[in-house]
């Protein structure tokens, strides 16, 4: 699961959460047959180099993503990245049949 | 009826509540509270109506049927209120508000066209933005939702002319019934596997 830690929604309509980065960086790579290099997630998740870094470190350390490839870093979800997203689509789409945005 | 509408709005809450824990997202916590004050609404309703209906609706044993009214009535103003609150607090991104505070009623009611008037009025706003909501994803989840909220605008319309025509009580609660199962079968459609 993710961590709770969680900026406060502010009042900005472009305003990313970092649940909302963790879950857009999981689906680029979950599009990509899951297995997506670092550029591929950088544009897809449209971040930075340096936040991506450290976004796809904290997503390690939760379990959810792993890192493969020798000569070239792969990165594919885990079991348990898997089922978080397949949890959080249905969460979506419930969310979304009332007009909430998650 | 209510004992249905309870289930149904119980596993509603039951499902915001799971969305919550994953994405802590506040509104799904709004809709869960919201939805399970309905459920209790309608439990307390059902049970007070049972009780009447079991002592044979004998003069003077009323007082349950009134009781179960206010207190369904009152939870679905403060759920319907903490809906219109969701979708304003989405529009705007604005803060938490002060804690809703539930007002004691020192004399209970029946139902009566000033009652049903609020809840229509709240509801017709939820309504309108779930109506919105449709229109712009056309999504089949989006459609039932909207449906729903929609048999619940004409339910409580039917029970507003059933304060001077009867006749519209039972129509009231099959709208009612409706608009709870719609609710049910989109639940259905987001938990079916893929």
């Amino acid at each position: 699961m993710m961590p709770e830690k969680q900026a406060e929604a502010k009042p900005t309509a472009k305003y990313r959460s970092q649940f909302r980065i963790y879950v857009d960086i999981m689906s680029v790579i979950q599009r990509e047959s899951n297995e997506a290099k670092p550029t591929r997630i950088l544009y897809g998740a449209n971040l930075s180099h340096d936040r991506l870094v450290r976004y796809l470190e904290e997503l390690k350390t939760l379990g959810v993503i792993q890192e493969t490839g020798t000569d070239e870093k792969i990165y594919s979800l885990t079991q348990k990245g898997i089922e978080f997203m397949n949890n959080f689509k249905r969460v979506e789409s419930f969310a979304s049949a009332f007009g909430f945005k998650i | 009826m209510e004992f249905v509408a309870f289930v149904i709005a119980i596993a509603i809450a039951n499902e915001a509540l799971k969305g919550y824990k994953i994405s802590k997202e506040k509104t799904l916590l709004y809709l869960n509270l919201s939805f399970v004050l309905i459920g209790a609404g309608f439990l307390v309703d059902g049970l007070s109506s049972l009780i009447v209906f079991l002592a044979g609706a004998r003069r003077g044993f009323l007082y349950p049927f009134a009781v179960g009214y206010t207190i369904n009535f009152l939870a679905q103003v403060i759920a319907y209120g903490l809906l219109v609150y969701a979708y304003v607090h989405q529009a705007r991104g604005i803060g938490p508000s002060p804690a809703l505070v539930a007002a004691v009623p020192f004399l209970f009611f029946e139902r009566n066209a000033f009652t049903e008037l609020i809840l229509i009025f709240l509801l017709v706003y939820i309504a309108t933005q779930t109506g919105i909501n449709y229109s712009m994803n056309k999504g089949t989840n989006s459609m039932l939702v909207f449906g729903a909220f929609v048999s619940l605008v004409i339910a409580h319309v039917f029970f507003l002319i059933f304060t001077v025509a009867p006749i519209f009580y039972p129509f009231a609660h099959i709208a009612q019934l409706c608009g709870f199962l719609l609710l049910l079968a989109m639940l259905l459609r987001v938990n079916r596997p893929t």
